[in-house]
């Protein structure tokens, strides 16, 4: 009965809301002649998020994984320099990775791609979260599994391949997933650097024109026709591998 | 199959899970049965038998041959035997079959063909042959253990290791893992294993060692242990499990 209630109760707040956010949007004065001259650059803009995501995605795996392994070797230095590495990054603001990176530390190497830069540091601060992630899908795996895997002779090389990181994979899909949906938003810091995005393409069009929600509208379809493709792959990859209780 | 243990201590911080065992036996023991109360050290003596835990002092030897204690050689070793556990033996995210392919390809040198055709043959012979495509979440607790037995069997180890296979389950489906067990010992497969099932140690087993508080407190055959019992620890002990 209670339930019937509750859902009762929060179907109907939700769609309320809804209604309303969508109404007051819908029914308010907009100057689409304005934007006409930018929604070139948008697009170029979405096309740029795009690309810095898909490598970002790819590249920062790679640093979780890495991250992960280091501090999983079992050796004390690796471990404690990645446990350093992830605390830092994840205690302190992308922006100020972004700048410092940039301007600090590309600069003092003489890289000064700013795509590049902002792609390494994307993957950079990524990867650290990932990493977090990693580690607990594997030490989520139950003791008895090593057990197992070591009684029938397997190496520690053949465990993870074998046992250990097909069942940590499956755990660590639904806050992956979320992760990445993170990354995608987060690159829209890199304006900072002057990497021409999808939102710094939506900034610059609303400084010439004023036309501010016209300007940052079209983000709320553009990035959410970045992430959602995700969620939904998430999805689908947990439905399958749900025969695991 | 000879056993020759000689000092043989394990220690878990303070706990003494091995506290000085010596024993052996000649080639007529082919099934082991290890009994005793929970905590008296099976499971211990078990690990050590089959390479999976290195002792701090004392030896083991089958055949002859000493159980190694570097990592290296303890794989070796492991993988010439098989060793089954109370439960979660089996890797969920595997059907059946591909549990009992996984060793045998990746520990064995099989090939994939050979390896299936094995695990496919035993596993016919143990009356799961339905079930193969199944993962062990699809599986009764029994179906499990007969899988993991198959496992452990499949490429015929020198000793199987059984570490109470039916303590978790139901007793309808103790029997039918037990009814495999023994006819593998009928077979000639060398055995150890732990057990509470009173009544199979005593019909199936050669052999019989009590062990309490990580010692010996009796051994012999399963006529002497549970015919003539000479400890009062162990004549108390099969008074209480066999009342039932
Ligand atoms: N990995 C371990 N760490 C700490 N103590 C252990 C461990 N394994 C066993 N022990 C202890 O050693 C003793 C013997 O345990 P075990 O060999 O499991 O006995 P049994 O199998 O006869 O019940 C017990 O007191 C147990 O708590
Ligand atoms: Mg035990």
């Amino acid at each position: 009965m209670w339930k019937t209630t509750l859902s009762v109760f929060v179907s109907v707040v939700l769609l309320a809301t809804f209604s309303f956010v969508v109404w007051v949007v819908a029914s308010h004065d907009y100057r689409w002649e304005a934007l006409a001259p930018y929604w070139k650059n948008l697009l170029s803009g979405w096309g740029t998020t795009l690309l810095i995501s898909v490598l970002a995605l790819v590249l920062s795996v790679l640093v979780g994984v890495l991250l992960t392994a280091g501090q999983l070797s079992g050796h004390r230095l690796p471990a404690f320099l990645c446990r350093v590495y992830v605390e830092f990054i994840r205690g302190t603001p992308l922006l100020t990775q972004i700048l410092i990176g940039y301007y600090l530390v590309a600069d003092a190497v003489g890289w000064h791609s700013r795509f590049g830069v902002g792609l390494v540091v994307l993957s950079c601060f990524s990867g650290a979260y990932l990493s977090e992630i990693f580690r607990g899908g594997i030490e989520s795996v139950p003791a008895s599994q090593w057990l197992s895997a070591r009684a029938i002779g397997l190496t520690g090389a053949q465990t993870y391949r074998f046992v250990v990181v097909p069942q940590a994979v499956r755990r660590v899909l639904p806050a992956s997933a979320g992760q990445f949906a993170n990354l995608i938003k987060d690159s829209s810091l890199l304006f900072v650097i002057s990497v021409h995005e999808f939102t710094m393409q939506a900034r610059e069009a609303n400084a010439n024109t004023y036309a501010t929600f016209e300007a940052y509208l079209p983000l709320i379809v553009g990035y959410f026709l970045l992430t959602f493709p995700i969620s939904l792959l998430s999805r689908r990859l947990e439905r399958r591998y749900r025969y695991e209780h | 199959m000879s056993i020759e243990i000689e000092g043989l201590t394990k220690h878990y911080g303070s706990t003494r899970a091995i506290d000085g065992i010596d024993l052996a036996f000649g080639d007529a023991v082919k099934v082991l049965a290890l009994i005793g109360p929970s905590g008296g050290g099976k499971s211990t003596l078990l690990r050590l038998l089959g390479g999976l835990e290195t002792s701090d002092s004392g030896s083991v030897r089958i055949d002859g041959a000493a159980v190694p204690r570097d990592e290296e050689g303890q794989r070796a070793w492991r993988r010439r035997n098989g060793f089954l556990f109370q439960s979660f033996n089996l890797f969920p995210h595997l059907t059946a079959l591909e549990n009992i392919v996984l060793p045998l390809v990746e520990a064995h040198g099989w090939t994939r063909d050979a390896a299936r055709a094995r695990a496919r043959e035993v596993v016919e012979r143990f009356g799961m042959g339905d079930h193969l495509a199944k993962r062990p979440a699809e599986l009764s607790g029994g179906q499990q253990q007969r899988i993991a037995l198959a496992r452990a069997m499949a490429h015929g180890p020198a000793l199987l290791l059984l570490d109470e296979p039916t303590s978790a389950l139901d007793p309808e489906r103790k029997a039918e893992v037990l009814d495999l067990v023994e006819e593998l010992c009928r077979a000639g497969q060398r055995t150890v294993l732990s057990t509470h099932e009173m009544g199979f140690a005593r019909g199936s087993a050669d052999a019989v060692v009590f062990l309490s508080a990580g010692k010996v407190v009796e051994s012999g055959t399963a006529e002497e242990v549970f015919g003539a019992p000479k400890s009062e620890t162990v004549k108390a002990f099969l008074g209480k499990v066999m009342r039932w």
